[in-house]
């Protein structure tokens, strides 16, 4: 399917999202899905600032802790600190250069080792205000086009859109206020990960995979369905248990 | 802003209440922290407060948790935050009782903030508001960093629940604090990893006990140990430590699967 088509297809499918009463970890983690798939890049995230200006995750094109924890370097440095900062993209960046190394000394090794060679950062912007950044890994060394560039912005641009929920965007403190619900729904979720983890003797990574299909499948609100899970009102005997085993490999 | 992250260092002597009011620039202000429960995982309750500045906005504290309604009620119940800096504008039927008795208390507006990580529910944060119009964003930008240092701190491995963590078999070193710079509180090393969340939803059902309990174990584990909260939680989450033990027994803190039933 050409691109163009594609695209097209998925402005649809997020503007038939934010149209209905939407999860929004759902469909950030859906739009960094396609992020990965429309750039031809290994994996995406987004994260958000907290309330100290540090950057937290809070999507991922693939839930594997080990690339959260990528992301969760980048608090305090890295390119995404450095783009949500500045304001300004930056993109194409090769993380075998010895630069990356000495400015990201905890951030580029951990990258390396996962077997990224090329990562980008692009702003989530709110008109003068940075809210976060949209962050690409890619495991070659092609560089993006400044379409695809263009095109990672849209995508960016649309994430801000989706975790401010278009309303009221002139008042800071409601700004703040979905940012705050945002994160706060990121941890719940990492705290149900635990939850099932623990209940079903799997690993994190494979407890979550059952939650959101369960999810998916019976049309429930992610964060919803968490908080049920945490104050004990959802039975989780009722979701398939995936089968105990080891750890799953690493992210692709 | 300092002064009120000062106070809350332990043994610091001071009164974040006062020192918030005084920083934020409005009348009163409490922090309520929920009561361990040792049957309620499940059941909401309500926070007690803890500080409050001055004796009216524990009087309204008290008032709103008897009378089970209210901005801080609907603030728990819902885990976000409930502003109604003036209590005239409210609609009569939201809160048909408590409204008439907050303003006869002498409390005009009031803005709840729930302080909580994800699904650890650590307490309420109060601003009693003069009526005089809502916050500024100055005062709403202050008031997200107070949230942070109390979540901190109230999650601290000296910090007011700290005796929950001690007396509850948690590992207490006796010398464990050594490599530690001091409060070890601010700011909240570790929180923003993944696997600490992941280890502390695993040893909330190691411990059958919340998820503020078992992130307040995790944390006084770690400190205890002068390890890094988020080499603990890997461990946790890769099977290589659990906590077990009902939280009223003593004695029973974390320890290595190796060699047990595997």
């Amino acid at each position: 399917m050409a691109r163009e088509q594609r695209l097209a297809e998925v402005f649809v499918e997020i503007a038939d999202s934010l149209i209905d009463d939407f999860d929004v970890l759902d469909l950030l983690q859906r739009l960094s899905a396609r992020c990965v798939e429309l750039l031809g890049v290994s994996a995406a995230g987004i994260l958000l600032a907290d309330a100290d200006g540090e950057l937290q995750v809070i999507a991922a094109s693939d839930e594997h802790t080990r690339l959260l924890e990528l992301f969760a370097r980048q608090h305090d440095q890295g390119p995404c600190m450095e783009c949500f900062r500045s304001g300004a993209a930056r993109t194409n960046i090769d993380l075998r250069n010895s630069g990356a190394a000495a400015d990201w000394p905890r951030f580029t090794p951990r990258a390396r080792e996962i077997g990224y060679v090329t990562t980008h950062a692009i702003p989530l912007r709110l008109r003068d205000r940075v809210v976060g950044a949209l962050n690409l890994f890619q495991r070659t060394d092609r560089r993006l086009a400044e379409d695809e560039i263009a095109l990672a912005q849209a995508l960016a641009d649309v994430a801000t859109i989706t975790i401010l929920q278009q309303r009221s965007l002139e008042q800071s403190h409601v700004v703040n206020t979905q940012l705050n619900s945002a994160l706060s729904s990121r941890i719940l979720v990492e705290q149900v990960k635990g939850v099932l983890a623990e209940r079903w003797n799997t690993s994190v990574d494979d407890a979550f995979h059952a939650f959101r299909s369960y999810a998916r499948s019976h049309h429930l609100r992610l964060t919803d369905l968490a908080r049920h899970v945490v104050d004990g009102s959802f039975d989780t005997a009722v979701i398939p248990a995936p089968e105990a085993g080891p750890e799953a490999g690493p992210a692709a | 802003m300092a002064e009120v992250l000062r106070s809350l260092r332990p043994g610091s002597g001071g009164d974040p209440a006062a020192a918030g009011a005084r920083a934020l620039g409005v009348p009163g202000v409490a922090v309520s922290v929920f009561p361990r429960s040792p049957d309620g995982v499940g059941a909401v309750r309500a926070p007690e407060p803890l500080w409050c500045f001055p004796e009216l906005s524990l009087r309204f504290e008290e008032l709103q948790f008897t009378l089970g309604e209210g901005p801080g009620p609907d603030a728990v119940r819902a885990g976000i935050p409930v502003l109604e800096p003036d209590l005239r504008l409210v609609a009569p039927d939201r809160w048909p009782v408590f409204l008439a008795a907050a303003q006869q208390l002498g409390v005009h507006g009031v803005c709840c903030f729930p302080l909580a990580l994800g699904g650890a529910r650590i307490g309420l944060l109060t601003l009693l508001c003069d009526g005089s119009g809502p916050l500024s964003d100055i005062q709403l930008q202050d008031t997200n960093t107070l949230t942070a240092a109390l979540i901190a701190s109230l999650l601290g491995d000296r910090g007011p629940l700290d005796g929950l963590s001690s007396m509850n078999g948690g590992p207490v070193g006796s010398d464990g604090a050594a490599g530690h710079d001091g409060d070890g509180l601010w700011p909240p090393e570790g929180l923003r990893r993944a696997v600490v969340h992941q280890a502390t939803g695993m040893i909330s059902v190691q411990l059958d006990t919340t998820l503020a309990q078992a992130l307040v174990r995790l944390r006084a584990y770690a400190y205890s140990s002068g390890r890094p909260l988020g080499d603990v939680a890997e461990d946790v989450v890769a099977r290589r430590l659990r906590f077990e033990g009902a939280m009223d027994d003593d004695g029973n803190g974390p320890h290595s699967p190796d060699g047990g039933e595997g």
